[in-house]
């Protein structure tokens, strides 16, 4: 699983375990050079390399929604011109808005389990598809409900994101119980109230980092965990569930909400939460984020919200010149 | 639209269109200089100037006088036309800035406001232009309408969506999935559904309702348009070729921005004429064409012409390229009885919107039917879309089908991404390996 | 007169102490190139102060620089931003940019009138526009730092260099000079490419004049004049400019209330 939206339901309901892969960081992406351009973005040459590398081989199947110009060029690649074997499929989220938008994607769900049927041999009924549905709904529910209790949770922002991250590869009860005693770490709190966005808390120093300097993470944006609250559907109509779940979450770069939407969106969320400063956490190369980040910037300053722009890059190391900057902005707190 | 407004950019429109007249008038009795390696001129090319000039033009007084739209390159814009808009590309725009050398002046003011260098140059330059008003033609019409298709990049909607919120102006989008295979029902039904959003949006923003019969009417003109051109760029397989890449890369503006209209017929009927006596006399467009080589992803505008001269110094013809040829693949697809259903099916295929493997099979189909010698890739930092992919094209076409293929670090329109020293080691030797 | 403060500047090219005393006033300092052994480097330095300064009785010691987390016996850990800001904001006053031209980084600061840094940007990925670009493009011409400034200087034109990439401007500068370009004019070119990088980081943070230029880069009247032109306005240069991080620190540790709250960063890291 690549980034950013795909149905987990769809996944189980055939008997699959998904497992999402947002680089992995730490990758070293030098052997994805020969496929794609050092300019692209880092996620798509580490998930790569990764493959590359031989990091896939117990994996039946990669997936890779169309989040961007730098994954429409891996999926393709993937599909068409693959450097190893592997099967792959590529769905599109639409960035439509409204019913057209939310039929799209419905068929393209089903088209998706049509094509998973042909390889496992076992179709889920209905039935089954309807139950995956709402069992992802619940650990949805759990998911959104952690992220909301997160200004009382006395967790370190490194503990507190590999519990909701989880998410990213634990079956929908498992990762109820993790959440449920995240849920239960609740005790005096403190740090520097701060809000985090971008694409995804990687790499693994950033949250290091932040906790060193007596920062909490009160507020998340990122498209890898804020941007997925996905809220329930409401059809019977197993796809047209899945389609509607995916489409609910807050606005999101990588589905083309309207910017206007996303802006008022983040500086309510600052605002509700009390963030002190913003932290904007974006690979080099992201055009989806990289338009919309000097109106965020804007919105945000006006809010009386500091912003740290910190470009990030999966395949490296969190830089000592990061850390500075992180540093900087605190120190120039008023 | 207000009556001073019309009367206003009515004069302007006349008055200009008289003046570029005997503008052209002189040009075409004016001897050009010869070229050491290159034929005299295309004669069309006068006229070619004009219709952008005139575009333009139109363009100085088209706000409040007629609706105006800004649109992605490949937008389905027959409605529009039909609907009396003025269009605006400004990714032509960002094209004719990158030739001026400008560009880099533009990007360097939306770097300053907090837009990153990574984004497409054409993006930067764009902005650039919304936040100093310079352009280097005079000025351009402020819109009533965005109309932003993804089936070139998924880059144009972080663009206009910035747009939108600068101009208070709606935006109509017509999302068209990336097309990884062959299209699914689905995907043709949801870009139909948008496309009659779209008209919607263009009938209120103009404040009239499209009359069918107009749009059957442009319809056809693209059709006829498209069709034309393809054979003009298909010329290219004679040889001698009588026309370069380079050459397709500056006669291709009026398909793109002025698609629809009954100009742009009469346009490239003129200039297939005169291609025609080229083959006919035997001519090329270099005075002696030794080698002959294709062209991957879009030109450098602004070493454009360094570049042509640079190979024909050698005698290597820049013959073909599937973004020129982009804008005719499909003239067959369109239905003018069927405008919105036939548009669907046509938005959704041009060659951008479709994985590597058909893109490979078109460089491939290309490098047969012009006889191509090898291939450069222009590897484009700031376009992802075209550029991601081209490692692996070019390992197949040297692999699989021996041909020569060179990967050239450069950008669109940004000048600052283009090392000419690097660019010319890299050239000669790729040139020198065939043989020229 | 005794050592109040003393501020240490681990930077990435060279090691710089200051000694202040209680009025802010500079009594000694020093600047080596920085070893590969920080920690061992700063005490060695920090003894020589006292031996040459005085002892500096419970003078506090503020640390700055990349190597920071190095400096033993410091009580404070502060950022290099803070500390130019703090070391400019002494000298002028009021609102202004600051233009940090490090051997690795550049940095650009935006002070309010209070001396608060409102808002900072520093250079990516890449040595365009930092002291780096002129070392790497001075030794490819055969020149030491001072004669590449002096043949800026000495240009009676500028060739023109559009590539700010080290790596491309370089193959640039090969091509010039396969054409006979004058080493002057290409030593002026290479000058307005690095200050256009400069100034693009400068816009993206917003001028406020007027702008100063710190770290060791800024000593080249060359560097200054090129930043001058690009940006339209009169780059200064304000007393110790190298030492200005050096200087910051030890203010932070004399006041480290005023200007703005300055936060201790966290416990000192185990070295
Ligand atoms: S970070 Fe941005 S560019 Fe990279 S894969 Fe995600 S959406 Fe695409
Ligand atoms: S990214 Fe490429 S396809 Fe998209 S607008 Fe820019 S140049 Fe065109």
């Amino acid at each position: 699983m690549l980034p950013v939206h795909h149905p987990r339901a769809l996944w189980r309901a055939h008997g699959y375990l998904p497992v999402e892969v947002w680089g992995p960081p730490g990758t070293d992406a030098t052997p994805a050079g020969a496929h794609l351009q050092p300019f692209l973005c880092s996620i798509p040459r580490c998930g790569l390399a990764f493959h590359l590398a031989g990091g896939l081989r117990d994996v039946d199947v990669v997936v890779v929604p169309h989040a961007c110009d730098a994954l429409q060029g891996l999926g393709s690649i993937l599909t068409d011109l693959p450097p190893r074997p592997l099967p792959a499929l590529t769905p599109y989220l639409p960035r439509a808005t409204g019913e057209v938008a939310v039929a799209f994607l419905a068929a393209e769900i089903a088209t998706l389990s049509t094509r998973l049927a042909e390889g496992s041999q076992r179709g889920p009924t209905a039935d089954d598809l309807l139950a995956a549905a709402l069992d992802e709904e619940a650990a949805d529910a759990a998911f959104r409900a952690l992220l909301d209790a997160r200004p009382r949770i006395s967790l370190s922002n490194a503990a507190f994101y590999e519990a909701v991250r989880s998410r990213e590869y634990l079956p929908p009860a498992e990762f109820r119980a993790v959440a449920e005693v995240a849920l239960a770490a609740t005790g005096p709190v403190d740090g520097i109230p701060v809000l985090l966005s971008g694409i995804v808390p990687e790499p693994a120093g950033l949250l290091a980092c932040l906790d060193r300097h007596g920062v909490r993470v009160v507020a998340d944006d990122t498209a890898c965990v804020g941007r997925r609250r996905y809220a329930p559907g409401t059809s019977t109509e197993p796809f047209r569930r899945m389609a509607e779940a995916l489409g609910s979450g807050p606005p999101d770069t990588t589905r083309g909400s309207p910017l206007s939407e996303r802006v008022a969106y983040v500086v309510a969320l600052a605002a509700q939460t009390g963030a002190r400063a913003a932290l904007l956490a974006i690979p080099g190369s992201c055009d989806p984020e990289l338009f919309a980040l000097p109106v965020l910037r804007q919105a945000l300053e006006a809010a009386g919200v500091r912003t740290l722009h910190l470009e990030t890059d999966l395949s490296m190391p969190f830089t000592a010149q990061a850390d500075t900057r992180v540093e900087a902005l605190l120190e120039s707190l008023p | 639209m207000t009556l001073y407004a019309s009367v206003r950019h009515g004069l302007a429109v006349t008055g200009g269109r008289a003046v570029l007249g005997v503008v052209r008038w002189r040009d075409t009795f004016r001897r050009p200089r010869a070229h050491p390696h290159l034929a005299p001129p295309l004669r069309s090319g006068v006229r070619l100037k004009e219709l952008i000039a005139r575009h333009y033009l139109k363009g100085r007084t088209a706000s409040s006088a007629v609706p105006v739209a800004w649109v992605t390159s490949g937008a389905p814009v027959e409605p529009l036309v039909a609907l009396g808009y003025h269009v605006h590309y400004p990714e032509n725009h960002g094209a004719i800035c990158g030739i001026r050398r400008v560009a880099e002046d533009l990007c360097t003011a939306a770097e300053s406001a907090g837009w990153s260098r990574d984004l497409c140059s054409y993006a930067r330059t764009d902005l650039g232009v919304v936040l100093t008003g310079r352009t280097p033609v005079g000025r351009l019409p402020r819109p009533d309408l965005l109309v932003c298709c993804t089936n070139i990049c998924q880059t144009v909607l972080g663009w206009y969506q910035v747009l939108a919120e600068r101009f208070g102006v709606p935006m109509a989008l017509v999302d068209t999935p990336f097309l990884y295979g062959t299209a699914p029902p689905h995907a043709l039904t949801y870009v139909e559904r948008q496309i009659e959003v779209l008209v919607e949006a263009a009938e209120r923003a103009a404040g009239r309702t499209l009359d069918p019969g107009r749009l059957h009417a442009v319809t056809r003109r693209s059709k006829d348009a498209c069709t034309l051109w393809r054979e003009v760029v298909d010329r290219a397989r004679h040889r001698p070729s009588p026309i370069t890449a380079f050459d397709t890369f500056v006669h291709m503006a009026p398909i793109v921005e002025m698609r629809g209209e009954a100009c742009t017929v009469d346009y490239y009927a003129a200039l297939l004429e005169e291609l025609d006596g080229r083959v006919a006399r035997g001519e090329g467009a270099l005075l002696e064409e030794q080698v002959r080589l294709a062209w991957d992803n879009l030109p450098i505008w602004p070493r454009m012409r360094w570049l042509s001269d640079r190979l024909a110094a050698r005698g290597a013809a820049l013959v073909a390229s599937p973004y020129a040829r982009a804008w005719g693949e499909l003239a067959d697809l369109i239905d003018p009885e069927r405008p919105v259903a036939s548009a669907a099916r046509v938005y959704l295929h041009p060659i951008l919107n479709l994985g590597i493997g058909q893109r490979l099979a078109a460089l491939r189909a290309l490098a047969r039917d012009c006889q191509v010698d090898g291939v450069l890739l222009h590897s484009d930092r700031s376009c992802r879309p075209w550029s991601s992919g081209q490692a692996d094209i070019r390992d197949r076409l040297v692999r699989e089908d021996k041909i020569p293929a060179l990967l050239l670090e450069a950008d669109h329109s940004d000048p600052r991404a283009f090392s000419e020293a690097q660019a010319s080691a890299r050239i000669d030797a790729f040139l020198e390996g065939l043989g020229a | 007169m005794t050592v109040a403060a003393i501020g240490v500047d681990a930077g990435s090219t060279t090691l710089k102490v200051a000694a202040l005393d209680a009025a802010g006033t500079l009594l000694w300092s020093r600047l080596e190139p920085a070893s590969p052994r920080t920690a061992e480097q700063a005490t060695a330095l920090l003894a020589a102060c006292a031996s040459e300064a005085g002892p500096g009785k419970g003078a506090p010691i503020v640390a700055t620089g990349y190597g920071r987390d190095l400096v033993l016996g410091a009580v404070r850990r502060v950022t290099e931003i803070t500390c130019h800001a703090r070391g400019v904001f002494a000298q002028v006053g009021g609102a202004c940019t600051v233009l940090d031209l490090g051997g690795q980084d550049t940095k650009v600061l935006a002070l309010g009138a209070s001396g608060r840094v409102l808002d900072f940007a520093m250079n990516d990925r890449c040595a365009a526009g930092t002291g780096r670009f002129l070392e790497v493009t001075a030794a490819r011409l055969g020149l030491s730092l001072e004669a590449f400034d002096a043949a800026a200087t000495a240009a009676h034109h500028e060739a023109v260099i559009s590539s700010t990439c080290t790596v491309f401007a370089e193959s640039e500068m090969v091509s010039l000079l396969a054409r006979g370009t004058p080493v002057e004019a290409i030593a002026a070119g290479l000058h307005r490419a690095m200050a256009r990088r400069v100034a693009a980081l400068a816009r993206q943070v917003g001028i406020r004049p007027p702008i100063l230029a710190s770290g060791g880069v800024a000593l080249s009247g060359s560097v200054r004049r090129a930043l001058s032109r690009e940006l339209d306005q009169d780059v200064g240069l304000p007393r110790h400019a190298q030492l200005l991080g050096a200087v910051g620190a030890a203010l932070v540790g004399l006041d480290p209330s005023s200007p703005g709250p300055i936060r201790v960063a966290g416990r000192p890291r185990p070295v």
